[in-house]
């Protein structure tokens, strides 16, 4: 799942700032799962910049709220058409990704990040989510027990832990676990330790190009598949 | 008293969106009583409101109130946790702390077609009551001088009071049903001659079942009904120092009481199977006990000899043998285990059956009871119906309430020409015992009885024994109903994004995912505290019965008129739980504050209260925001935590949009020492001077 | 055939010594360059730190051609923190073309903590792949496979941390740079000889040289400060007790004492091969501890 945080009021009363007429956008997949742009949070949005307006004393804002199911598929963007008549710009509470696909399916209507696209990561808790997978396109937890390094670890380092581990945490940050130490763990309990005595050679930082792109289909060139 | 017009949402209307299940008590009502409501606005404190709901399910609470079995209280699955809700008792609080007797029914007539009651026992009366409200002309024909049946002559008095069951009949004189007492009717034919069009036959059980055994007709011997009706009717048979009586059920139980209180001094029950089999209600049981009554089980008598103006009674013990058709356990005499005692009277209460004159000419069946099909009551007269015990065999007096309401409108279904459709559930009734998992979380509240006359003191006369409740005893009882059947559901599963959010911040461990991957919150288990609905990020959850969430918004918005309308004093906005605050007096004092600015929307555990709606009231104009819950009183899991989490929300908006997040607060009533009120009053004067530098500031920029 | 006179030190089989010196964050190197005429005779190299703690200064291989210039014998600190593999290269080219051919090879500190905490951290390397980089630069081709004009050649080092609380882990990794092909480890601060001793029961059976790392302390407040916020210090509660029992102001003196007894045992039993001493910013005295341990260098 993609996690995000809501950007501050501020911000988001800055961004909204030269336009009079917005309409807050929710997405009903990722975003409602981590808190940051369902439809209750976009009602809280909503209820919150009435109140900035009303507090300010010179609003001029009116807004309308609507959550689409997914806003990173077009076919779920077709209701909006009728949602934007009277609307000067989109704040979208969708991921980076909704953001975008707004921006490419409504070419006249500006559309702002309502949210900070953070991670992908996991529910630990109601409330708490943690980051599990950097999407480096090279996946090696086979050879880690499960526990991916590049995104557990500060470092992202290959070879087993650096020095600054204590306690089983981290030494950027007292709370974290040392994923290393967790791969130790599990590599020990799975009786595969050799896989931590093995060395590991740098990353290919262009596992897949920059933007990448996944092709899960083949290219049939024109009038082949019909005979 | 005008009850007609109620403010209470949710009551009356035609509510489309009531998912609600049907609770196990309402179910286990032979009136099928909106129990769980009622109980629900008396913890509340809203006692007229609750009279309300229970005089819509029933023509006389007050008899109810004092003489129901409450097979309710058998059903509850507040038992599963710890014991039932005492459901009659709060009844009976709201009944008279409402003023039920005070409330006068009126009828019109509507039709011209007449209807006789034969008989005014339970059935007979609620019959009257009804058919009378639709707008029948109704006679009600009693043998006996006086109304009410075997609530006259056969419960004593010190279940029910008289005064009770004589405002009940005053009332249905008042609707303008007209009664005839000293009246036997032999024949139905007769009845028809005079112009009925519909005949009720409710003559109740009233002939005792004998014994059969050598010596029953001695003199010094009496069977339970008509000892109880002479005492009733004010006679005082002599009965000597020492009574038996042979039976187990209610009537023997009324009986040995009633012979307590005329002055035996030796009163013993005999009953020839054991406790557990005792059909008699335990609690009159523990409370026989408690005056002296004897109990001999496995024992029954065999022979009686009368010497010297005393019964010699030779009884006999038994052992418990195969099941009979009943399912209780058959007993069996043991062989040579016969003994005598010595008794000045017996009273036989083993049963009794109706007695139906044979002109009547209605089909008898098993047990001298006159058949009917249960569904219309019809009998194999055409027009005539008949309820209660002269069908059933002796039952109980809710039981018979239901029949004769069921007998009031086959009756017009009978006089309006109209197919006597049954009558429909609209709701899905609950079912499903309590998990292990959700009773653990399940908060322990003990069961509180209203208080009880104490043994020596009610034996002296026929005194009522069971008091009724305080204020205080009866709310923080009713705040222990669970409200099976009202919990959440998941209204829109389109939108839900099986984020699991429901499942984690339960707790009381319900939502669960199912093997296709959705979400399930099973409305057997949960308790109805509303925090998913508040916590779901999609919203997709609501509660079954919406009353809670529409109640927090209409206040909200009647307070907004409020705030536009009045300019003078900071209005501060209170979301106080509304759930047991009356008994404390801790809401009522509040309400006195609202002097000050302070407007109270009332809410049914602030567990409810949404991060928006804070938003909302600040919206209002509002210059503070208080949240008061019941803290560690609070009857449901976690509610202070979630009240917090939301306050730092709001808080953290606030801050950023230039209003102190002081301004908001949470207060947590209902701690025995704490006074909140201070707390409330430093809240106002911290307000007041927020506002007051605030006005400053602006004076210094500008 | 020694590429360095370090590394024909190394091999000597003598005790070695060594010491490092922090740059500044400035551009004003006289404090560093007065600290190395200070050392550069009684040791037989000068680590220069590389943004130690991941602190903004002075860069190491600035420090290392001071070093150069004033006669010394340089080891370059090189982290993986802020420099990917082409500066990594580039860097080290630089660094062999100007004689400078010890390095100790470290992941470096998280940015975290540090004075830059908003730096993207490029750990596009690790240790024991920036060791084998250097291997392979040697062999005469860089990462990319392409072939150097002229291959560098270097005497590599890295760390090792004995008194990790849990060395499992730490000692796989210290394989692995073994294989990788240092030639010297330098331990982290030790503080317990017990645990040295315990490492290198394990370390005898490779071909490696061990030098054990020795932190100055200046006081208890000091010792318990880089408990707590220096990544790998580990400090024992037996020497935060006996830098606490010294009167105040005295605490150096005490760090000294504890230190110049840790190398006289180690030199004694022949622990290891030889120590690093680390004054962290009170480089001045370190000749002092020198002549306490009666260690009399032989540069040159």
């Amino acid at each position: 799942m993609i996690v995000a945080e809501q950007k501050s009021l501020e911000e988001i009363r800055r961004m909204i700032a030269p336009y009079p007429r917005v309409l807050i956008l929710g997405c009903g997949t990722c975003m409602t799962v981590c808190n940051a742009g369902g439809e209750s949070e976009v009602s809280f949005l909503h209820n919150s910049l009435r109140l900035a307006e009303v507090r300010s004393g010179d609003g001029i804002h009116t807004f309308t709220e609507h959550t689409v199911k997914r806003q990173c598929d077009p076919e779920f963007l077709e209701t909006l058409s009728e949602k934007t008549i009277d609307v000067d710009v989109i704040l979208s509470l969708g991921c980076g990704i909704g953001v975008q696909a707004i921006a490419e399916y409504l070419g006249d209507i500006p559309v702002l990040p309502g949210v900070n696209t953070s991670f992908m990561g996991m529910t630990k808790e109601s409330g708490v989510w943690d980051e599990r997978c950097a999407a480096c396109g090279e996946c090696r937890l086979e050879d880690t027990g499960g526990i991916c390094p590049i995104t557990r670890c500060t470092k992202g380092i290959l070879n087993g832990p650096c020095a600054g581990s204590k306690n089983g945490k981290c030494e950027a940050n007292k709370d974290v676990d040392c994923a290393w130490i967790l791969i130790y763990k599990r590599l020990e309990r799975l009786q595969q330790l050799d896989k931590m005595r093995r060395y590991y050679s740098p990353r290919n930082f262009r596992a897949i190009p920059r933007p990448r792109r996944i092709l899960s289909k083949v290219e049939i060139a024109t009038g082949e598949s019909d005979g | 008293m005008n009850l007609t017009n109620t403010s209470h949402p949710g009551i009356h209307q035609e509510d489309a969106s009531d998912h609600s299940l049907i609770p196990p008590c309402q179910n286990a009502c032979p009136l099928h009583m909106d129990i769980r409501e009622y109980v629900s606005l008396v913890s509340q404190g809203r006692i007229m409101e609750a009279l309300q709901v229970i005089r819509m399910g029933n023509p006389f609470p007050s008899i109810c109130a004092y003489v129901c079995t409450h097979p309710c209280e058998e059903s509850c699955r507040r038992a599963q946790v710890d014991k039932p809700i005492a459901i009659r008792s709060l009844k009976r609080f709201a009944v008279e702390f409402g003023g039920d007797r005070m409330i006068r029914t009126e009828a019109e007539t509507k039709y011209s077609d007449k209807v006789a009651i034969v008989g005014s026992g339970p059935a007979g009366l609620a019959c009257a009551y009804y058919v009378k409200k639709i707008g029948y002309p109704v006679t009600i024909l009693e043998a006996h001088s006086d109304l009410g049946g075997m609530l006259r002559v056969g419960i004593p008095q010190y279940r029910l009071p008289r005064e009770v069951l004589d405002t009940e009949i005053q009332r249905l004189t008042h609707m303008g049903v007209e009664i005839r007492t000293n009246t036997r009717v032999v024949s139905l034919d007769l009845l028809f001659e005079l112009g009925y069009k519909a005949i009720f036959i409710t003559i109740g059980a009233h002939q005792s079942l004998r014994l059969g055994i050598e010596g029953e007709e001695s003199p010094g011997v009496i069977d339970g009904a008509t000892f109880l009706r002479e005492v009733n009717l004010g006679i005082k048979p002599s009965l000597g120092r020492r009574v038996m009586v042979a039976g187990g059920g209610n009537v023997a139980i009324d009986a040995a009481r009633t012979a307590v209180r005329l002055g035996v001094k030796h009163v013993s029950i005999f009953y020839r199977r054991t406790r557990s089999e005792m059909p008699a209600d335990p609690q009159e049981l523990e409370q026989a006990l408690e005056e002296g009554v004897k109990i001999k089980y496995l024992s029954t008598p065999v022979r009686i000899d009368r010497e010297n103006d005393r019964l010699k009674m030779t009884c006999v013990r038994m052992e418990l043998g195969e099941p009979d058709e009943s399912g209780r356990r058959r007993p069996v005499p043991i062989k040579g285990s016969e003994f005598t005692k010595e008794f000045d009277s017996l009273i036989v209460a083993i049963g009794q059956a109706p007695q139906t004159p044979s002109d009547f000419g209605v089909r008898i069946g098993r047990g001298s009871t006159i058949q009917v099909d249960p569904s219309t009551l019809t009998t194999n007269r055409t027009g005539v119906f008949a309820g209660g015990d002269a069908v059933t065999g002796p039952a109980t007096v809710t039981e018979a309430l239901a029949a004769g309401r069921l007998a009031a409108s086959r009756i017009d279904d009978y006089l309006q020409h109209r197919y006597p459709l049954p009558v429909k559930e609209t709701n899905e009734k609950l079912s499903g015992e309590l998990l292990p998992k959700t009773i653990e979380m399940i908060r322990k509240i003990e069961r509180s009885e209203p208080l009880s006359l104490v043994g020596e003191t009610r034996v002296k006369d026929f005194e009522t024994v069971e008091q009724v409740y305080g204020w205080e005893a009866a709310i923080n009882e009713a705040r222990r109903c669970l409200r099976c059947g009202v919990g959440v559901e998941i209204l829109f599963q389109d939108k839900c994004a099986t984020c699991l959010t429901c499942l984690r911040v339960c707790p009381y461990h319900v939502p669960r995912l199912d093997n296709t991957g959705n979400i399930n919150i099973p409305a057997d288990q949960c308790q109805a505290c509303g925090i998913c609905v508040a916590e779901c990020p999609a919203k997709a959850i609501v509660l079954r019965k919406p009353f809670d969430r529409r109640q927090v918004s209409e206040e909200l918005t009647h307070t907004i008129k409020l705030a536009t309308e009045s300019k003078n004093k900071p209005p501060i906005i209170g979301f106080c739980c509304q759930y047991g605050l009356f008994g404390t007096g801790t809401l009522s004092r509040l309400w006195r504050g609202a002097k000050a600015g302070v407007t109270i929307v009332p809410v049914l555990c602030v567990a409810k209260v949404e991060a928006n709606h804070l938003l909302s009231a600040f919206e209002t104009g509002a210059e503070g925001v208080f949240i008061a819950g019941c803290g560690e009183q609070c009857a449901r899991e976690n509610t202070t935590y979630w009240v917090k989490q939301r306050v730092e929300k709001v808080r953290k908006v606030l801050r950023s949009i230039g209003i102190e997040p002081e301004r908001l607060q949470v207060f947590t009533l209902g701690t025995a020492v704490a006074d909140p009120t201070e707390e409330l009053d430093r809240f106002i004067e911290q307000i007041s001077a927020l506002r007051l530098s605030s006005v400053i500031k602006e004076e210094a920029i500008s | 055939m020694a590429n360095s006179l370090f590394e024909e030190k190394l091999n000597s089989g003598e005790f070695i010594v060594t010491t490092e010196v922090g740059p500044p964050k400035s551009v004003d190197v006289s404090e560093v360059v007065h600290h190395i005429k200070l050392l550069k005779d009684k040791v037989d190299a000068i680590n220069i730190t590389d943004h130690q703690s991941s602190v903004m200064r002075f860069p190491s291989i600035g420090g290392c051609l001071l070093v150069k210039e004033l006669g010394g014998e340089p080891i370059l600190q090189m982290t993986c923190r802020d420099r990917n593999r082409l500066a990594l290269q580039a860097e080290l080219l630089l660094a062999y073309s100007r004689d400078i051919k010890n390095v100790l090879c470290l992941t470096g500190d998280s940015v975290d903590v540090g004075d830059h905490k908003e730096a993207k951290p490029v750990f596009d390397l690790d240790s024991v792949q920036l060791i084998k980089m250097i291997r392979t630069l040697e062999s005469g081709t860089d990462m990319g496979g392409n072939e150097l004009g002229a291959a560098p050649k270097f005497c590599i080092g890295a760390t090792v941390h004995p008194e990790a609380d849990f060395i499992e882990p730490q000692l796989i990794k210290f394989d692995k740079k073994v294989n990788a092909g240092a030639q010297f480890l330098q331990t982290q601060g030790i503080f317990e000889l017990a645990s040295l001793r315990r490492f290198m029961q394990y370390a005898s059976q490779f071909n490696i040289k061990i030098l054990a790392g020795l932190i100055v302390l200046s006081s208890a407040g000091m010792a318990r400060y880089m408990n707590n916020n220096v990544p790998g210090i580990i400090i024992s509660q037996a020497i935060i007790d006996e830098m606490a029992s010294v009167e105040k102001g005295k605490g150096l003196q005490k760090g000294i004492e504890i230190a110049t007894r840790m190398i006289k045992t180690i030199k004694e039993e022949n622990l290891c091969h030889g120590v690093h001493i680390m004054a962290v910013g009170n480089e001045s005295i370190v000749p002092d501890i020198l002549e306490a341990a009666e260690l009399v260098s032989t540069p040159g």
